[in-house]
């Protein structure tokens, strides 16, 4: 059961430290023909699993463009934080990428719907520090899934002679004309829907993009900025909350100075022939006015601690609204008291047989040696079940006996297993023993022990998994959170919400009536449903923590 | 090809008849299984493979029909569970030489379950079976009996065994015959003669697949 799945110190990492080069070659080799794929059909779904590498990017010392050099600042990030303290720490750093490591929270709410994230915008002339306020605004949130997207992603790739001109500096990247609204309008919008998108990573030394790209996802929250990311109207529909950084002329200046000649070598005369030539008739001309349209003006950038407050006060209020308290909300749904199991759900026939494996793996007292064998002889008979419910075609079948037989094939033979991780491991070796070379995809869901909320960590699925029928093995499901996580994550993947069953050992009713309720074309294959839930999350009378008795790592004063 | 449909019919009809014959719940899935072991273009690692499989669970299904009795077990939870326990004292006995292809199904089962073997011979003029060899555990007049064999199309080779363990002591009550596939005709043989012991099989039809053994074990 992922539920109960002992959780790693929250700075620890899903992978261990020594593991970090291995983890991101893994990656590398795995995603990007993945990823290709689903560019080229034009799904970019969410895969909305940790660790998410974040390509690092250096900016070059721009010292032919008249934008403002700014330092090797990571722009734009895909923060997943637990807390102010954790925020670093659940970060692996290496030369060239950073991997976020915590697990990401539901973003769909107890019906199984995607809950549609908060969007906040921030406008300010350059070097006005939209950046700090972002920065603070995340600090301040403590919302675990927040992700940062900066404008500066969506230069325009520049012609050759475009290219001469920002050699000689004459080139306004300050102009509204120098920036991609299209991608950017397309980008936000995917982001909006809670999708993966691709963001590209532009090179301002080649004014291209490179050939690599940052994966982002959906969040709760996601943060915009930008110097003209009030200027496209369509942009401006989307942001939930539009923020205008607004700092004097004069600061930003010197602000500007103090970077481009301290940390870029570069002169007094050219930065501000560059300031007042381009960057600040821009501002007049393009910025400012965008002022109009803010809810909120920030003065004096990060440091308006008050500004930045009444923000986060806001945010919360909002996403209280919206609502991401999952498991419990789950647990109160007792709605379905008295009624009806619903017609998904496909009880094994309880036989004395599975009576009888069940008596042996819900006592207490059973030796781990007896637990795991009759386990998966249970496993076995429910994994058999499951393929019974396939659909199957009319065959006539030549028979060396000379006499035809009318016999049945499976209309299909696309099908794959997804376990979620640990205990639905356990259910592997019986779908490979009953179907051959059967593709296996992982998904790895903990419990949150400070929010009690299920977050996905890992997620390993087939190419084509879209095209699949797909049995999602659980061995336990007590109030069906993490089994509706990683359900919504194969519809996220486009796999069809009637080509899912969802197979496990053991459910509560709580489980499966919100699993049907939320999903109704989802099988539900189960050997037993249990009445209750404890306050633990534990199926009652049920087997107990099923992974912990089956791996054996039941901590010691249990048991 | 009318006629076999007909045939198919009369097999059911009249197995009704016979309380004590049990017959796996035919859906697809098993009906699939059943295909493929009929199918002559199936490899032979795939006969063996999907062989595998349906004996698993004619196996399984035989379990259900063992003795038991009710017991009260106590959760991880603290939470009492009302399960059953199957009463010791079975044991399995298979025919050779095709009965053997289904110990490994009820080893994976029952770890250490005691197997007998019996081997009938069937006289290649008089076509007339005749038991050559029997070794049963010593206690087996007490047990419970699995009888394996997985191909029925006469009869005759299951009435010997049942005579034989009959003759060792075994009430009759107490043979199960774990079958993949058995003919009208042999129900009808075997269920008149020894009325009171079950037969579970997954199918009944006139065609019996009697290449069965010979791919099993690729001496075809």
């Amino acid at each position: 059961m992922a539920a109960k799945i002992i959780m790693p110190e929250p700075p620890s990492s899903a992978s261990s430290d020594s593991d970090v080069e291995e983890t991101q070659a893994d990656f590398s080799e795995v995603f990007p023909d993945c990823e290709v794929e689903e560019e080229k059909s034009g799904d970019f779904y969410n895969t909305p699993a940790s660790p998410i590498t974040v390509p690092y990017c250096p900016r070059p010392p721009s010292t032919g463009s008249q934008k403002s050099p700014k330092s090797r600042r990571q722009r734009t990030t895909s923060l997943n934080q637990q807390s102010k303290k954790t925020a670093t720490e659940s970060m692996i750093r290496t030369q060239h990428r950073t991997i976020y490591t915590a697990g990401r929270p539901p973003w769909y709410n107890s019906e199984g719907q995607k809950v549609v994230p908060f969007i906040i915008g921030i406008c300010g002339g350059s070097a006005s520090g939209k950046t700090t306020v972002a920065e603070k605004i995340i600090e301040s949130l403590g919302v675990p899934w927040v992700t940062l997207l900066s404008m500066d992603s969506f230069y325009k790739v520049l012609n050759e002679q475009q290219h001469e001109i920002a050699d000689r500096n004459e080139y306004d990247f300050d102009h509204p004309d120098a920036f991609d609204f299209d991608l950017l309008t397309q980008t936000l919008q995917r982001l909006k829907e809670g999708r993966k998108v691709e963001v590209p990573i532009y090179n301002f030394m080649t004014h291209s993009r490179e050939s690599r790209t940052k994966t982002m996802y959906g969040a709760n929250v996601i943060i915009f900025e930008g110097i003209l990311t009030f200027h496209h109207p369509k942009v401006l529909e989307m942001l939930d909350m539009k923020i205008f950084v607004d700092t004097d002329a004069d600061v930003r200046l010197a602000r500007r100075l103090r970077r481009d000649i301290s940390q870029r070598g570069r002169d007094l005369e050219g930065v501000i022939k560059q300031y007042t030539g381009m960057v600040q008739p821009s501002f007049n001309h393009y910025i400012a006015p965008l002022m109009v349209h803010a809810d909120i003006i920030v003065p004096r950038g990060g440091e308006n601690e008050v500004a930045i407050q009444l923000i986060v006060q806001h945010v919360h209020t909002q996403l209280q609204l919206r609502g991401l308290k999952l498991r419990e909300e789950l647990m109160q749904a007792n709605a379905y008291i008295g009624q009806a199991r619903p017609d998904t759900v496909r009880l094994l026939p309880t036989t004395p047989q599975i009576r009888g494996l069940h008596t042996f793996i819900r006592n207490k007292d059973t030796p781990r040696d007896e637990f795991i064998f009759y386990s998966n002889r249970l496993i076995r008979l429910v994994i058999e079940y499951t393929l019974s419910l396939m659909s199957f075609n009319e065959k006539l079948i030549e028979s060396p006996q000379g006499v035809p037989y009318s016999g049945k094939r499976m209309s299909t033979n696309k099908i794959c297993g997804v376990s979620i991780l640990r205990a639905g491991e356990t259910m592997e070796q019986a779908v490979c023993d009953v179907c051959k070379d059967i593709r296996i995809g992982k998904i790895l869901i903990q419990t949150n022990l400070q929010t009690g909320e299920p977050e996905l960590y890992y997620l390993r699925l087939p190419k084509d998994i879209k095209d699949y029928k797909v049995i999602l093995m659980d061995a336990t499901v007590a109030t069906g959170a993490a089994a509706m996580m990683a359900i919504r994550v194969l519809l996220d993947h486009d796999v069809a919400e009637s080509n899912i069953l969802i197979v496990s050992l053991l459910m509560a009713e709580l489980g499966v009536h919100s699993i049907a309720y939320a999903f109704p074309k989802v099988q539900i294959v189960t050997t037993a449903i249990d009445p209750e839930i404890n306050d633990k999350f534990y199926v009652i009378p049920g087997i107990g923590n099923f992974g912990d008795r089956y791996f054996g790592t039941e901590p010691a004063d249990e048991c | 090809m009318g006629s076999v449909e007909v045939d198919i019919f009369n097999g059911f009809e009249y197995s009704k008849k016979y309380d004590s014959l049990k017959v796996l719940h035919a859906h697809d899935q098993i009906k699939e299984l059943q295909s493929i072991l009929r199918d002559r273009n199936t490899s032979r690692s795939d006969f063996k493979f999907y062989a595998d499989r349906l004996i698993r669970l004619v196996i399984e299904e035989s379990l259900n029909q063992l003795p038991f009795t009710d017991c009260k077990v106590v959760t991880p939870t603290g939470a009492t569970y009302n399960g059953l326990k199957y009463k010791s004292g079975n044991c399995g006995v298979s025919i050779v030489r095709s009965g053997e292809s289904m110990e490994q199904g009820l080893r994976d089962c029952c770890r250490s379950i005691r197997i007998g073997k019996i081997l009938v011979e069937s006289d290649a003029e008089t076509h007339e079976a005749r038991v050559v060899y029997a070794r049963f555990p010593e206690d087996i007049s007490q047990r419970h009996v699995l009888l394996m064999y997985p191909i029925m199309s006469t009869g005759n080779t299951v009435s010997k065994a049942v005579n034989v363990l009959k003759e060792h002591g075994v009430k009759e009550e107490c043979i199960i015959l774990s079958n993949l596939f058995c003919t009208p005709a042999a129900v009808q043989t075997v269920l008149d003669s020894y009325p009171k012991m079950k037969i579970l099989t997954s199918e009944v039809h006139p065609v019996a697949p009697n290449h069965f053994g010979q791919k099993y074990f690729g001496t075809d």
